[in-house]
């Protein structure tokens, strides 16, 4: 495929701006936790500003791969260091920027062992950023890692309700993922016929038989689908979720669960495109089995972060129904679910978040009254919970309406299960708002304090996002809508 | 004769000698410790300047070409990393410093030669002196209770072992009629049809075994590691499986991949070296017994990638075993400084690390998930480039088993970390100062793991020319 090369670096300066803040992180006395505050403020903020300018200086008309920089990396393996993106990376680079920013604003607060803390939330948004626009299986795998590892010590240190187990589960879950990808990706490079990582040389021709496809695909499947929390294998999603630090949740649902559906779409359907035509009745079964389930167990929960948890894996499960359906449509509001999702559930998780910190409950049952109390705390709540129930206008509803649309026609019952158990699930969520944020204020929430400014910016922000690409969602379709095209079209 | 060749093995022998000496004179362990650090430090720059030099010595018993001399300088580097370790070579009474030292550097000196052997009699010659060695080694260590015991079963299956090669080697020969490595190269591919050839061949391979701590001959690996003192339980994880590797690909090559039985049994027990080893390295309490058991596992890995029988698995054998040195190097090197008094750690005791000592805590962290093969490690790599060997065979099956055995091992890798990061001692306890050497050891650990696995192009054309000289 023709690509041309970049004239000014600017993928690498941004994961440059990752590494940078890292090393001064780390530079930085530990007991100066302000400056190691702005510090991660600056870094990360520069890299929204990185990801926002290469979402609009993406040229639409012209298509394809842009901004590519490649160096040739470990040549006795066919290995380079190869960047591009198209119009599916460029939401997802944006969503990381955002959710990454504003993680890191909520946390201004924090105390506990600042430096580690962010050193790691930089590693880790460093392999985000690298997957995203890597182009040679090697890194791809070598960045999925590198944004996994740090999740232990991150769950593990900082987190609450029974952190060891949950981050031992979702380490072990997570990399169990990657033990299938590896052995799937070095299946693929040995049968390719060229000793090569290069994503773009492994895609040209018929390089692979069906039989090869078939299982390569289902390997990258089930490895990158517990990652994006595909049922049955979603079951650290929520244990993880909730007992992670508000900043880690938002990163790793908003952002971490989408490498996994990111993954299914490069990796495996970029290269395994008859392995996805076999695989896909599977798909859609498990994602509707995920849509449900989520659903209906979200129902039970009696923890708010519970309730989120199970809501990503029925959002998640759009994502998969949209892959499976393999129509234009389908793609592309499956693409869209991922940024809407991310960014939806970023504000969720640091709504939950705020409202834990004041009043140190989780439990549904014990809060109440609370949009008296603090009026501007439930308003990013409630907006987060219409946003996740598919309310027109905001960003989600786009994602959704267009997934069940391409749904129907392909998978009819699948699509009706769906429809129906989401609609289950608004009716609950909205009991859960009037739950917690009605009904008189109860006495002993009564002296907490409202967000303030300063901790009010990463919401807001998070907010007019969604209702931005909720208002005008063509901005996003257009952009997936060409690399969508590209994807079709070869085949 | 070129005796330039030999400038490696003559430094350590002179650092023998000098030891020998030292020995029997009155002790000082300041000057022996940098004395030692010195001869050392003589043989890898010796061993290094000497790297790209070949020729054939003594009759064409003792080959030196690349192959030979990178595992030579990879010896040697490790040799002298262990001696750096030793600067109060606490577990050692200090009377027997100078022994301590004596024998590291024949062991080492042996193992040199064992790289270079290429006649089975010369073979048995190096093996034996490395075997006699360590097992002096082990008794050597202070508390006479836990020496005694583990060094006497540490030689007594040793010595069985060393009797089942000798019986192999003589099946070998009696078949081939040959004992020089150029000889067999020409008749054993021919015969290893022939059920005596295959036998001679694994039996032969059973004392090598032994070295690496394969399954069924890793009995010995958890006492051993955890009676003796704890720079030689770091010399023997670390340094002497360098050497197995080296004798395990001259001898597998030697069937120059014609042989489905022999790859066959190579298979059986790399699974099962890999599972037996992770599995009850889950249950261990102590470091260095845990340790052990990741060498048993690693042990699989390794012989998976020789396994394959190609240029391509022997090379990712090779960088694995120089992976494997650094990382095993870097957990035993924490393990040393977190014991100071020279005691057995137990696990429970890393808890508070990460303030104790930031630094030995990054290294224990990075050693670890190398360990696991996590990118961007060398270990990583060392496995990524196995698998791809594996795959090239069309052992799908086999690298789906070893990757599930890697997610095991990564529990209790995790374990080790979560009490190193997370756990909070009972008691407070002082931070852990390290002389400025030591600190640069240290950092240089964390570098070469990180930094060969972001970037190991220089050591791989290394290891893929030097495989070259394979049949």
């Amino acid at each position: 495929m023709a690509y041309q090369l970049a004239d000014f670096p600017f993928l690498t300066t941004l994961l440059l701006c990752c590494v940078a803040g890292l090393l001064a992180i780390l530079a930085t006395p530990a007991k100066h936790t302000r400056a190691i505050k702005i510090v991660s403020a600056v870094f990360s903020g520069l890299t929204l500003v990185i990801s926002i300018y290469l979402f609009i200086a993406y040229d639409q008309q012209a298509g394809g791969y842009q901004f590519v920089e490649r160096v040739a990396w470990i040549p006795a393996l066919g290995i380079a260091y190869f960047n591009g993106v198209d119009g599916f990376a460029l939401p997802m680079l944006l969503l990381t920027g955002i959710v990454f920013f504003t993680a890191v604003l909520t946390c201004w607060e924090m105390e506990l062992r600042v430096k580690e803390f962010f050193a790691l939330i930089f590693l880790l948004v460093t392999g985000v950023f690298g997957l995203f626009m890597s182009l040679d299986l090697f890194f791809i795998f070598v960045w999925f890692d590198v944004s996994l590892f740090p999740m232990y010590l991150l769950i593990a240190i900082w987190g609450s309700t029974r952190k060891e187990y949950g981050a031992m589960k979702l380490t072990l879950y997570l990399l169990a993922g990657s033990a299938l990808i590896l052995p799937a990706i070095v299946y693929l490079v040995v049968h390719s016929g060229a000793m090569t990582f290069d994503l773009l040389v492994l895609m040209e021709g018929d390089r692979f038989t069906p039989a090869q496809q078939r299982i390569a695909f289902l390997l990258l499947y089930i490895g990158f689908g517990i990652l994006a929390g595909v049922f049955p294998f979603h079951t650290w999603s929520p244990v993880g979720h909730v007992a992670a630090p508000t900043a880690v949740s938002m990163i790793h649902a908003g952002v971490l669960m989408k490498i996994g559906a990111f993954g299914i779409l490069r990796v495996g359907i970029f290269l395994c495109p008859e392995g996805w035509q076999y695989w896909a009745p599977l798909m859609a079964v498990l994602a509707t089995c995920g849509i449900v389930y989520g659903t209906f167990v979200g129902l039970n929960q009696t923890d708010l972060k519970y309730v989120i948890g199970y809501s990503s894996v029925a959002h998640m499960g759009i994502v998969g129904l949209g892959l499976s359906t393999m129509t234009i449509d389908g793609l592309n509001g499956a693409v869209f679910q991922m940024f809407a999702h991310g960014i939806m559930t970023a504000l969720f998780f640091s709504s939950v978040g705020y409202i834990y910190d004041r009043t140190h409950t989780k439990a549904i049952a014990e809060l109440g009254g609370l949009s008296r109390i603090m009026p501007r705390a439930t308003t990013f709540f409630i907006l987060a919970a219409l946003t996740g129930i598919g309310v027109p206008c905001l960003a989600s509803f786009w994602g959704e309406l267009v997934v069940f649309m391409s749904c129907v026609r392909v998978y009819p019952v699948a699509g009706a299960l769906a429809i129906g158990a989401l609609a289950v699930g608004a009716l609950f969520m909205l009991r859960v708002v009037q739950k917690t944020c009605y009904g008189p204020p109860l006495k002993k929430f009564a002296g907490l304090k409202d967000i303030t400014a300063t901790l009010a910016v990463p919401r807001i922000i998070l907010a007019s996002v969604i209702v931005l690409f909720g208002l005008f969602p063509g901005l996003l379709f257009d952009m997936i809508n060409t690399a969508t095209m590209q994807l079709i079209g070869l085949r | 004769m070129n005796w330039i060749l030999l400038t490696p093995e003559l430094t350590l022998l002179l650092a023998a000698a000098l030891f020998l000496v030292l020995a029997c004179l009155k002790p000082d362990p300041r000057r022996d410790y940098q004395l030692a650090v010195t001869m050392a430090a003589f043989a890898v720059a010796a061993a290094t300047a000497c790297a790209t030099m070949s020729g054939d010595l003594f009759n064409h018993v003792y080959r030196v070409d690349l192959f030979s001399q990178v595992f030579k300088a990879l010896l040697a580097i490790g040799f002298f990393l262990v001696i750096f370790l030793c600067d109060d070579f606490q577990g050692v009474a200090p009377s027997h410093h100078g022994e301590g030292y004596f024998l590291l550097a024949v062991c080492t000196l042996s193992m040199m030669m064992l790289a270079s052997a290429v006649h089975l009699l010369a073979i048995v010659l190096a093996l034996e002196l490395s075997s006699y060695s360590l097992y002096i080694l082990v008794f050597l260590r202070q508390d006479h209770r836990w020496g005694m015991i583990t060094g006497l079963r540490y030689f007594l299956v040793g010595a069985s072992a060393s009797a089942i090669m000798l019986f192999g080697l003589a099946i070998i020969y009696g078949v081939t009629g040959a004992v020089h490595i150029d000889m067999l190269i020409q008749q054993l591919p021919a015969m290893m049809g022939h059920p005596m050839a295959v036998t001679g061949l694994l039996l032969t391979l059973a004392g090598f075994f032994f070295k690496l701590a394969v399954f069924p001959f890793h009995f010995w690996a958890p006492e051993a590691y955890q009676g003796a003192p704890n720079q030689v339980a770091a010399f023997i994880a670390a340094v002497s499986k360098v050497a197995a590797v080296a004798i395990l690909l001259r001898m597998i090559s030697m069937a120059q991949g014609n042989s489905d039985q022999l790859a066959r049994g190579l298979i059986a027990m790399a699974v099962i070296s890999m599972t037996v080893g992770n599995l009850a390295a889950i249950a261990q309490r102590d470091f260095k017994r845990l340790m052990a058991f990741s060498s048993v596992a690693h042990a699989g890995y390794l012989l998976l990638g020789m396994l394959c029988m190609t240029p391509a698995g022997y090379g990712a054998a090779m960088f694995y075993g120089g992976a494997v040195l650094i990382m095993k190097y870097t957990c035993f090197m924490v393990m040393v400084r977190v014991a100071d008094d020279g005691r057995n750690l137990q696990i429970d005791e890393l808890a508070g690390l990460h303030r104790r000592s930031p630094l030995l805590a990054l290294a224990l962290m990075m050693a670890l998930f190398s360990l696991a093969g996590i990118p961007p490690t060398i270990g990583f790599v060392g496995k990524l480039m196995i698998f791809v060997a594996a795959m090239q065979k069309g052992y799908l099956v086999l690298v789906l088993v070893a990757m599930a055995n890697v997610v095991v091992s990564l529990y209790y890798y995790l374990l080790v970390l979560k009490a190193a990061y997370l756990d909070e001692p009972a008691q407070v306890l002082p931070s852990i100062s390290l002389t400025m050497p030591a600190r640069l050891v240290a950092v240089a650990m964390i570098a070469l793991i990180v930094g060969l696995g972001f970037y190991p192009t220089t050591l791989l054309d290394l290891v893929q020319a030097a495989v070259l000289r394979l049949p």
